[in-house]
């Protein structure tokens, strides 16, 4: 089947059999690997993408459900000048050990943060319950997603 | 997973005749979120999928004659943050937002749910507790069944292979009933039931009136529990009383021992989640 979408703003296409998920779409048609195949099974979230302003499990989406539809993955977050406030936040407060989580972690925040922009300490773990981290832990995570918070309405206040 | 066909119809009709020219090799996929999860387990292609989750058809929650009628494809975040949720079935939202995480919620229907049967469904109970009907669109026409009658089993309902669940009603006699739900399970995120519960009712002179119990994960399907109504209806609002209808719950329930739980603390959190999901719904009914 052929597939129409847009891919952080990009407009692409792609003829795949309709027994491919999203997730494979993004890793083997379009090279972006940065959306994890974790469990695969939309248990840990690694594979977490944003699709028309929601996050969803990019493993539990077939290539024909998002024919003309809008994905923001983790290469469209950051520009060649400078990381999303999220990235910088978990890059200063170590919040990624090995990392693999990460992707789907930050997207589930930028979610959070779009719709919430002053979010408790309850919201950000109830935003994060469907990724798992197994090496460093949530608690400097929750911290980093708290303190990109704080900046991005610092920016927009001074904005 | 195994190489299938994949239509998109364009709205409800579409869905039932394409249901009926692949029948029986044919399933519907609504949000995805328990049915590609089998799929790429199967060993055999389910031969063709009709993709249902963008149907206007089935996304919508209005007020209507009967009462409130909500989509069959309505998300369990939809369902969280609707305004006529809010207003008429406020357990709802809690029972919806007990279910997976958020990349699930965002994805799974209520529906889907339902259809899926699983004997742990967190959407079950409340809609249970307010004695729910369901709207089933197949080649014949459509009907409106009780959702009790629409379980039929683990993983089973009364969904015959050419048929599309279009909605689910809460009565209008119902809307505003004082309702709570507790799920009980070993995390917030991401996990089952052990056993889950809802309890409806009305407070009128201090005493209980139309009583309805409803509990999940405790039988092959979410079950009623008509005796432990029975035996409150009426009767002054105590401890005592409330009590000894959580003991009650326990004799109507036909809980399984696995490596979740075992039977005993099962038969342990039905009598606590009777109780707490009775007071609870009295605390509301006291509040309004």
């Amino acid at each position: 089947m052929d597939v129409k979408l847009t891919i952080n703003g990009e407009e692409k296409s792609a003829s795949v059999p309709p027994e491919t998920t999203l997730l494979r779409l993004l890793r083997e048609e379009f090279n972006l690997t940065g959306a994890k195949i974790g469990c695969d099974v939309g248990d840990c979230g690694a594979c977490t993408v944003i699709v028309d302003g929601i996050a969803t499990n990019s493993c539990l989406m077939l290539a024909g459900q998002v024919q003309g539809r809008s994905i923001e993955t983790i290469e469209g977050l950051a520009n060649m000048d400078d990381y999303h406030p999220l990235q910088k936040n978990f890059e200063d407060l170590g919040s990624l050990q090995c990392g693999f989580c990460g992707p789907g972690i930050i997207l589930s925040a930028k979610q959070l943060l779009d719709d919430n922009p002053d979010p408790n300490k309850e919201e950000i773990q109830d935003a994060l319950a469907g990724n798992l981290c197994r090496c460093t832990g949530y608690t400097k995570i929750v911290e980093a997603v708290a303190d990109a918070a704080r900046e991005m309405r610092g920016n927009r206040e001074a904005a | 997973m195994k190489p299938f066909d994949f239509v998109k119809p364009d709205d409800q009709e579409g869905v039932i005749s394409a249901l009926a020219a692949h029948s029986p090799r044919v399933r519907i996929l609504a949000g995805g979120t328990d049915y590609l999860v089998e799929l790429k387990h199967v060993s055999q292609s389910p031969g063709t999928i009709v993709d249902v989750s963008h149907l206007q058809e089935l996304r919508g929650i209005e007020e209507v004659e009967d009462g409130l009628r909500i989509g069959a494809a309505v998300t369990h975040t939809e369902i969280m943050a609707h305004p006529l949720i809010e207003k008429h079935v406020p357990a709802m939202i809690h029972a919806a937002h007990t279910i997976g995480a958020v990349q699930t919620r965002n994805l799974g229907t209520l529906g889907g749910n339902l259809v899926t049967c699983v004997p742990s469904m967190d959407s079950g109970p409340t809609l249970v507790a307010l004695e729910a009907k369901v709207t089933i669109a197949g080649p014949g026409g459509s009907r409106c069944i009780p959702l009790t009658d629409f379980f039929v089993g683990p993983r089973k309902t009364i969904l015959e292979p050419d048929e599309l669940l279009i909605n689910i009603v809460i009565p209008k006699c119902n809307l505003g009933k004082p309702t709570s739900f507790y799920k009980f399970g070993l995390r917030k995120g991401q996990a089952l039931a052990l056993v889950n519960a809802a309890s409806s009712l009305w407070v009128k002179g201090g005493k209980f009136k139309d009583v309805k119990i409803s509990l999940g994960a405790v039988a092959p399907v979410v079950i009623r529990c008509p005796k432990a109504e029975a035996s409150l209806e009426g009767l002054p609002i105590s401890q005592d009383v409330i009590q000894e209808a959580g003991r009650i719950a326990v004799t109507e329930a036909k809980p399984i021992g696995d490596f979740r739980a075992s039977l005993e603390y099962r038969n342990d959190l039905i009598e606590v989640l009777t109780r707490r999901t009775l007071n609870s719904a009295i605390q509301t009914a006291n509040q309004s």
